[in-house]
């Protein structure tokens, strides 16, 4: 149970995420998607129940920071820094490594171009942005270098919740197709989605209803009666 | 590599002060007085009680609060008034031309570029003490401060509402106050309650200096080592400061509201206008305001010349010279102390409310009290000087800081936090970048500010242009005033258009986010945009 003043509640929810597997988290709007990917990501803590990441119990302290490290979420408002350049913001993802001196230096002299434009070109973008402006990018390139930033983070666990609500079709479906292939063993992915239309690609989905587990099985057992389970109206 | 600099560190770089200051103190201090300095926070915690000193006390805030309130009013009337008259879109509106409005701004300099206390001293010579000179001491500068503000603003304010009044055949009047004045009401309101606070700080620091009330009282108790005495008068300002601060700011929660339509809060409005005026005749009775005064007759000594060549010949590279360090150190120790001490102690709890307690501290005592405290154990000179200058301004720019980081938006830092990094680099990558910008232009300018503020360190012996002014104008010597209050004027003038150029450039290239109430941070970094 996550105590949430507006955040949907979790109920009863026990689930295993392994490694290499790509999982779609399906739920109409206030089914706990948002809540259950922030008690992942570390963001919130449950007042009940117990959070296991990499197969330790999720600690605090400095131990924490190092296992929050290795999970990298693509927030639905994306949550960049829109006063860095692109390069600082790619080396946001290795604030949690980095020593302080680093830290202060990438401010005024971007560090690690190299391996910036590499994870620029992975998620399909030119690395000739690395010195633009965050602020100055249009909406689909500051998702895919806010995708860029998790794997300049090196995260072994991708999250994302609805990276998709907000972009035009093909867009979607060209970013799903990258999500899936980043997600791929030896990381994993747990991405959250409104249209269970788009579940073919993953090995698992799970379906949220009210904060407790409908379904978690096979994309290929999601019969038209679950959907209609899953979106019904209290 | 390529350099590009993210803008916090311009938040960060000003804090290298700090490294020659530490090199430098040790050989400043001459360790006498570390008992006395102890006696004086010790003291803080056992304020003397004593009926009759509590009424003094009481006297002592009672005036100063009467001049801050009298002064402030008249400098919002002299401010809005001359602001509109030297905006350029009223001037042509009304006279088809807008050299009326320039000539007016390039005027209104020069009250602006004199400090309320050189203003008081001068004014004090003419009249007599007088209190009505402390009230217009301040009223002078302030309301040539308000003036520029205004006329800045409505000059950022778009003008498609206007024109399309004044082009369907609206009178001019009634054009601007329809098209415009909606729109520049919430900013006035906004810088009008933040010139409040500052006027209780100018009533404080004018009395420290012989026009009586609560500064008087303190420079009295510090200078006798009164230390419990001293602190009677201090919390009795801190409790005033708070609530001042704490009801301005319910005020502009309540008004500043996006979307909001004129009227709304008018009711409102207005009862703290009758409200504020009934205040103004206790204020004027305690104060025994005696405005005819100002008709004459002036006590000017008219034996004596007011211009002598030989008075130019003063060292002047050595005084601007220091009068400038005396301002690069103490501004950049005021800039760079909110933000450094934030990020050493931010993760722990208990620091914030200590560092807020240590701002209001600072807020309330006036610079030249602080450097009579820090003589105790460092010798005169500079670094005394502009410790303390340092010290006051920094309260002031920690406080706009803090408000600043409350309001930035937290799901960057969440992110960040969210993925393992420690929570100050978190603060530092998220919320300090998006604060940056803005604390940069408003720091710009307060160094303006710390530059006109020199002139009232000098009785520490930091030098400079402070020093020779304060000497010739308490030794009558007129000769003597003109070219250094000229000179001073220049420098002030040189670094308004300065900390101006510096934050055009700095908003055009970093915009503030819109949308919502802004901070006062904002606001105040805002004004003087269309210069650029």
């Amino acid at each position: 149970m996550v105590p949430g003043r507006q955040r949907p509640r979790l109920n009863n929810l026990n689930l295993q995420l392994n490694r290499g597997e790509r999982v779609a988290l399906l739920g109409a709007s206030g089914a706990g998607k948002s809540t259950l990917l922030a008690v992942a990501n570390g963001l919130i803590k449950p007042a009940c129940g117990a959070v296991y990441w990499f197969g330790e119990n999720a600690s605090s302290g400095k131990r924490r920071q190092r296992q929050q490290a290795r999970i990298g979420t693509l927030w639905q408002d994306l949550r960049l820094v829109e006063e860095l350049s692109v390069q600082q913001s790619l080396n946001c993802g290795r604030l949690a490594v980095w020593p302080w001196p680093l830290v202060l230096l990438n401010l005024f002299m971007p560090l690690e171009t190299n391996a910036c434009a590499k994870v620029l070109s992975e998620v399909e973008l030119d690395p000739d942005l690395l010195a633009v402006p965050v602020k100055q990018l249009s909406g689909g390139q500051r998702q895919r270098v806010a995708l860029a930033r998790l794997l300049r983070q090196g995260a072994e666990l991708l999250l994302a919740d609805e990276p998709l609500a907000q972009l035009d079709p093909p867009l979607a479906a060209r970013l799903l197709e990258l999500l899936l292939e980043l997600g791929a063993a030896p990381r994993s992915l747990l991405l959250s989605l409104h249209r269970p239309d788009l579940v073919q690609g993953f090995d698992r989905v799970i379906g949220l209803r009210n904060g407790e587990l409908l379904f978690d099985g096979n994309p290929k057992s999601l019969s038209a009666e679950l959907i209609n389970d899953l979106y019904a109206q209290n | 590599m390529q350099a590009k600099f993210a803008p916090v560190f311009g938040l960060l770089l000003p804090a290298l002060v700090f490294l020659p200051l530490l090199v430098f103190l040790p050989f400043e201090i001459h360790g006498g007085g570390w008992g006395l300095i102890a006696n004086f926070f010790g003291a803080a915690l056992r304020p003397s009680l004593t009926p009759s000193l509590l009424a003094s006390a009481c006297s002592g805030i009672a005036i100063t609060l009467a001049v801050a309130l009298w002064s402030w009013l008249l400098s919002l009337v002299i401010g809005i008034g001359a602001g509109l008259l030297s905006a350029p879109t009223v001037s042509e509106a009304f006279w088809g031309c807008r050299w009326p409005a320039d000539l007016l701004r390039r005027l209104l300099a020069l009250p602006r570029s004199l400090h309320e206390l050189l203003w008081g001293l001068i004014l004090l010579q003419g009249l007599g003490l007088q209190p009505v000179v402390a009230v217009v001491a301040i009223a002078i500068p302030y309301g040539a401060l308000v003036a520029r503000v205004v006329s800045d603003q409505l000059e950022s304010l778009p003008q498609a509402p206007f024109q399309a009044l004044r082009v369907a055949g609206a009178p001019s009047p009634a054009a601007l106050l329809t098209g415009l004045g909606p729109s520049l009401l919430p900013g006035v309101l906004s810088y009008g309650g933040y010139r409040l606070e500052c006027a209780l700080r100018s009533a404080t620091l004018l009395g420290v200096f012989g026009l009586g009330g609560v500064g008087a009282d303190l420079r009295l108790s510090l200078q006798s080592l009164q230390f419990h005495e001293a602190w009677t008068s201090l919390w009795a300002l801190a409790l005033v400061m708070f609530l001042l601060e704490q009801g301005i700011a319910l005020l502009r929660r309540r008004w500043w509201q996006p979307g909001a339509v004129v009227g709304q809060r008018g009711r409102e409005l207005l009862l703290l206008f009758v409200v504020l005026l009934l205040l103004l005749f206790p204020a004027a009775q305690l104060l025994d305001l005696q405005w005819q005064v100002l008709l004459g007759p002036w006590h000017w000594p008219m034996d004596q010349q007011i211009f002598q060549w030989q008075a130019w010949r003063l060292p002047w590279p050595q005084l601007v010279g220091s009068t400038l360090l005396l301002t690069v150190i103490a501004a950049l120790a005021a800039f760079a102390a909110a933000p450094l001490l934030l990020l050493l102690f931010s993760p722990w709890a208990l620091m914030q409310p200590l560092l807020r307690g240590l701002g209001l501290l600072a807020r309330l005592l006036p610079p030249p009290l602080t450097a009579l405290l820090l003589l105790f154990v460092l010798k005169p000179g500079l670094l005394p000087a502009a410790l303390a200058l340092a010290f006051h301004n920094a309260g002031i720019l920690g406080r706009l800081f803090l408000e600043g980081l409350e309001a930035q938006d937290p799901r960057p830092e969440q992110a960040l936090l969210a993925a393992g990094v420690s929570s100050r680099k978190a603060l530092l990558m998220a919320r300090f970048n998006g604060l940056a910008a803005g604390y940069l232009a408003y720091g710009a300018y307060r160094a303006d500010v710390i530059l006109r503020e020199t002139v009232v360190v000098g009785l520490v012996g930091a030098g400079g242009l402070g020093v020779v002014l304060l000497e010739a104008l308490s030794s009558f010597a007129w000769a003597d005033v003109l070219p250094v209050l000229v000179v001073y004027a220049l420098l002030t003038l040189f670094g308004e258009e300065l900390a101006t150029r510096y934050r055009s450039f700095l908003l055009h290239k970093h915009p503030q986010k819109e949308g919502g109430a802004p901070t006062r941070l904002q606001l105040l970094a805002k004004p003087m945009l269309e210069r650029a």
